[in-house]
């Protein structure tokens, strides 16, 4: 008797500690046991994300995505996000990791985990050709919009907040897209988004007669990837990756076939400094 | 699910939540009240013998009624801006919700003014009323009253529809939310405490209508 208790003990503890340890395999682990990286990048954000001519996602984070995916050695599965939509995408556990220019503030850290940056962007304004904005400052005699919810959103209500210019003057716009076509159909005299993007619209033809404008002042927008707040292990992973990017070329690269030039010095130190 | 709430930072954006429930109840309740208006004229030019009338109400009624709300929104604004008509958000949301709501009510209205009986309408005329009086005082008091409750329907969905403003860019509630949400990334809060405040607004809204109701019709339901 005693001993068939003895027996049933051990069983039970065994199973106990591998029920246990099943549950301890973190986001690494299920990822490559998956064979699948969930990959959520916002797609209406060119050069960083988009569809391309076959309407596949494409772009420099989709890049990044299939670069993890290769050194993971499993699929990367594409999932298209809005700006709104990344923690949800998180907390669900829809997505492994975001690849979505994400800002690293202190205040989104408490909720989210980032990585090392990735990018650095400079936020710009936009206008048609001859309207007058020659200084950030200019701005306030004039419509501005930008999309919902992006920092270049939150720096220029904070700065006209801080120069008394109110918000009555200001539009926001559900979605990156729809920011260019207000500013397109005139509801807007001016949208502020990110140097890379309006680069890219100005190769376009009904973006012919528009120009890019002042920076807004003194800020760099450091963009990390993020994940799981609580899968520590999972992040290092993507700091390493990140850093290989750059060792091993493979940023260059990117940059290259995105951006048609050489990665700026300037921005390997930035993403350097703020490591 | 190990997720870790933090409520205080919803507590400490209150002021500009509240902001936008306002502007969520102010947007809807203007547009129910605009709607009931233009739907009790349309109910009647829908019925009307006249093509000239009938017509044109029917096509309201058709496209108001088989066409999303989302779609509506998004053409006031950006549709009507392609012609180089620019609406504020706030009135490109007002006038798409108008036309929403006057669409499904003109048929809750044509359905109650057909259940009374049109000898009703003889009887008045044969006292020497006209037909505006007759609207007036007997068929339009029956009328709201029969179909009091379908119209809170409406207005419920009024209220949940205005959060497609969102698209266009209107501070109301849902956009507030999201904005806010994209500063700290507690999405989950914020939507849970912004999807309370709705149920206020709505339970809010029903009581207020209610105590109307109950003023007009003398309690008589």
């Amino acid at each position: 008797m005693k001993l068939t208790k003895k027996i049933f003990l051990c069983a039970a503890t065994i199973a106990a500690v591998t029920v246990f340890s099943a549950t301890q395999a973190d986001q690494l682990d299920t990822v490559i046991k998956r064979g699948v990286l969930n990959c959520g990048v916002v797609l209406d954000f060119p050069p960083m994300g988009y569809f391309d001519k076959e309407n596949k996602p494409a772009g420099f984070d989709v890049d990044y995505c299939n670069d993890l995916a290769g050194a993971l050695g499993v699929k990367a599965e594409i999932l298209n996000l809005t700006w709104g939509d990344r923690i949800p995408s998180l907390v669900s556990g829809k997505t492994d990791v975001v690849v979505g220019s994400t800002s690293d503030t202190l205040e989104r850290a408490k909720s989210v985990g980032f990585s090392y940056p990735y990018f650095v962007f400079k936020f710009q304004v936009f206008s048609k050709k001859g309207t007058g904005i020659n200084t950030f400052d200019d701005l306030k005699k004039f419509k501005v919009g930008a999309a919902l919810g992006t920092t270049y959103e939150t720096e220029y209500l904070a700065y006209a907040k801080k120069h008394g210019w109110g918000t009555d003057n200001y539009t926001s716009f559900k979605s990156e897209n729809d920011a260019y076509l207000g500013l397109f159909q005139g509801k807007v005299d001016a949208i502020i988004s990110t140097n890379t993007n309006i680069a890219t619209k100005l190769q376009t033809q009904e973006f012919k007669d528009y120009v890019a404008g002042p920076f807004v002042p003194d800020y760099d927008d450091v963009v990390g990837l993020i994940a799981k707040r609580s899968e520590v292990a999972w992040i290092d992973y993507l700091n390493l990756f990140l850093i290989h990017q750059i060792r091993d070329g493979k940023m260059n690269e990117r940059y290259n076939k995105h951006f048609g030039s050489e990665v700026p010095a300037d921005l390997i130190k930035t993403l350097r400094d703020n490591k | 699910m190990e997720y870790e709430f933090h409520w205080n930072i919803v507590f400490q954006k209150m002021p500009q939540l509240l902001n936008g429930a306002f502007v969520t109840l102010h947007v809807s309740v203007l547009s129910m009240l605009i709607g009931i208006a233009i739907a009790v004229l349309l109910a009647i030019a829908k019925m009307s013998d006249y093509k000239l009338f009938s017509l044109p109400a029917t096509l309201w009624v058709e496209i108001a009624r088989n066409t999303p709300a989302l779609f509506q929104i998004y053409m006031a604004y950006f549709g009507l801006g392609a012609f180089g008509i620019h609406l504020s958000p706030y009135v490109a949301v007002l006038s798409a919700l108008v036309f929403v709501n006057a669409g499904y009510l003109t048929e809750t209205f044509r359905g109650g003014f057909m259940s009374i009986p049109r000898t009703q309408y003889s009887a008045s005329r044969s006292l020497g009323m006209n037909s505006v009086q007759v609207y007036r005082y007997i068929i339009l008091p029956q009328m709201f009253r029969r179909i009091y409750h379908p119209m809170t329907n409406q207005f419920v969905w009024s209220i949940l529809m205005s959060s497609l403003g969102i698209l266009v860019g209107m501070d109301e509630l849902s956009g507030e939310t999201q904005r806010l949400q994209s500063l700290s990334f507690r999405t989950l809060e914020f939507f849970m405490v912004a999807a309370v405040m709705y149920f206020l607004i709505t339970k809010l809204v029903l009581f207020s209508a209610s105590l109307v109701s109950q003023k007009l019709f003398k309690g008589d339901l």
